[in-house]
């Protein structure tokens, strides 16, 4: 039997994760050794089951349609390839090991930021995930109406977030917070899995953004994905040493569309795919709005004393290549 | 032959149609002649200058919280500058009036960015790639022989085509193709009365261009004039 270990993600205002060297967004992995393993379904489709209890406002059927219309909007990105099934209705509660997919509510009154979670359960060999469960806290007023209930988190938008875990992304990092009694409010993100959610009633984060799809992508690509997106490379620096942690943005000015990576070591280096074909602006800043524990482990030093900054080219994005050795040149604050 | 010379320096010197033409015009009523019509290929060479064209705005912007008015990361302006390129043709003569064309052009054209407004405060900043473009063409002229003037040296000419538009983004990461048209007229001033004869020509006109880096579909017209010198045999 492969060797196993557990690992917890949380939606809302934490994570951990282990970050994978290649890609936008952050995806999830598993040391193996010396490298890291993207965490990743081997097969398909995900067999899922859903607690059969109800909250104030939403039955189980209710949710569970909820479910199911969120593990369809990540089936629906047309370059990648991902499937589920909901089984059926189980009285097991999610978070237990037991070798069933389990999505359900739970009662975590000590995590009082936090609104839903993803576990795993992952083979350590090789990143397979064998299995998930995704917990929404019922401390939290839920709801499922068509247009978002008032004064209420819509579980559609935070089953699409944490199914986006599931399937083994991580946090991006494109939105804007402010502090607001010692939390963080989003002004805006592009990105559902961005770590902190929208507003009760609001049901933004129902659709996918191109950073999530450039993020599915990018595990599950089709070879229509490989053949026809492209991707960029390079570093971040400042007075010629390597800058990590810093968050890098391209956006390509034809589609208005942004997806977002990181540097992930010493060195400065990211790699952003799923990228369109054509030319980006490359953006550099620190990782500023968000704790930087929602997106590394707590190990891993973040450097974020440096001004923003544009790459003073633009970059042409190839066909199933990539743009590499980009050198974006920051300075400290 | 003093007169060819010196126009001959002028072409050299400016590279520019329109500089050319100003360098042919002041020449047209020196030297009195006939137009080349023993000549069966006319080959041509010289330099062209390709207006720019506005690709538009466009703005990192963030979906907005409930609450919020939106966010906007920062904003570009995008424009393609106009180039200065060389050009080749050579033509057929099918008749005194017609010569039918091939042509060859590249230019190097700089896609311009703005970044502005940046919501965190980075400073203004504007970025560029340089394109490489080439257009492969055939044409048809028409020699407007009545209206020839100087001795018949001096002829005016129509023109229109259509050709093959293919850029290149830098280290050829990236290849945009598409269709272009043309329209124009101009001047060609000959040297000599004998079949083997140089002369100059410039011409003006528009491109239209549908397809290759652009961010809107649809065609787009962009100014093109060019100042060539020419040779008949």
């Amino acid at each position: 039997m492969s060797p196993q270990s557990r690992t917890l993600l949380a939606v809302a205002v934490l994570a951990l994760a282990l970050a994978v060297p290649a890609g936008a967004y952050l995806k999830l992995g598993t040391r193996v050794g010396s490298r890291t393993e993207s965490l990743r379904w081997r097969e398909f489709p995900v067999r899922y089951f859903v607690t059969d209890a109800s909250v104030a406002g939403v039955t189980a059927q209710q949710f569970q349609a909820a479910v199911t219309r969120a593990f369809g909007t990540w089936h629906a990105v047309e370059n990648a390839q991902t499937s589920s099934t909901f089984v059926g209705f189980v009285q097991a509660p999610p978070f237990v090991e037991d070798g069933a997919n389990v999505i359900g509510y739970l009662s975590q009154p000590g995590q009082d930021r936090t609104l839903a979670a993803t576990t795993f359960t992952v083979d350590e060999t090789d990143g397979r995930i064998l299995e998930s469960d995704i917990y929404f806290n019922t401390i939290f007023p839920w709801s499922t109406a068509e247009a978002g209930g008032t004064d209420r988190y819509d579980v559609e938008s935070i089953a699409l977030h944490e199914i986006g875990h599931l399937l083994g992304l991580s946090h991006s990092a494109l939105g804007e917070t402010e502090l607001i009694g010692g939390g963080r409010r989003v002004i805006a993100a592009e990105a559902v899995m961005f770590p902190i959610a929208f507003t009760r009633g609001n049901i933004a984060d129902r659709t996918l953004k191109a950073d999530d799809i450039a993020g599915i992508s990018d595990i599950y690509g089709t070879t229509t994905f490989a053949r026809e997106f492209g991707s960029i490379s390079g570093r971040v620096t400042k007075d010629g040493r390597g800058v990590q942690g810093a968050h890098v943005v391209a956006f390509n000015p034809k589609t208005g569309k942004l997806v977002g990576g990181f540097t992930l070591n010493e060195s400065g280096n990211f790699v952003i795919a799923g990228l369109e074909p054509g030319p980006h602006v490359l953006r550099a800043e620190p990782l500023d709005d968000g704790d930087a524990n929602s997106f590394f482990d707590d190990d891993f030093d973040v450097d974020v004393d440096f001004r923003v900054a544009f790459y003073q080219r633009v970059v042409a994005v190839p066909s199933g290549g990539g743009a590499r050795d980009v050198e974006i040149k920051v300075i400290a604050k | 032959m003093i007169g060819a010379v010196g126009a001959v320096t002028c072409v050299r010197r400016a590279s520019l149609a329109l500089l050319t033409l100003a360098c042919v015009v002041p020449a047209m009523a020196q030297t009195p002649g006939s137009a080349p019509r023993r000549a069966r290929v006319e080959l041509t060479g010289g330099g062209v200058l390709a207006g720019g064209y506005d690709l538009g705005d466009s703005t990192a912007r963030l979906t907005p919280n409930s609450g919020s008015s939106g966010f906007e990361q920062f904003s570009t302006d995008n424009r393609v500058r106009q180039v200065v390129g060389v050009q080749a043709k050579i033509g057929v003569v099918v008749s005194p009036s017609i010569v039918v064309e091939g042509g060859f052009r590249f230019t190097q054209p700089v896609y311009e960015v703005r970044v502005t407004g940046d919501a965190e405060g980075a400073p203004d900043t504007t970025i560029e790639e340089t394109l490489s473009q080439y257009v492969f063409d055939g044409s048809v002229v028409w020699n407007v022989t009545r209206a020839a003037f100087a001795g018949g040296r001096v002829l005016p000419f129509l023109s229109g085509g259509a050709g093959y538009l293919r850029e290149l983004h830098e280290e050829d990461a990236l290849v945009e193709e598409g269709l272009e048209y043309h329209a124009g007229g101009g001047l060609k001033w000959w040297f000599g009365e004998g079949r083997r004869r140089f002369g100059v020509r410039g011409e003006g006109g528009i491109s239209i261009r549908d397809g290759g880096f652009d961010f809107k579909d649809g065609r787009r017209v962009v100014p093109v004039v060019s100042g060539s010198l020419v040779y008949a045999f």
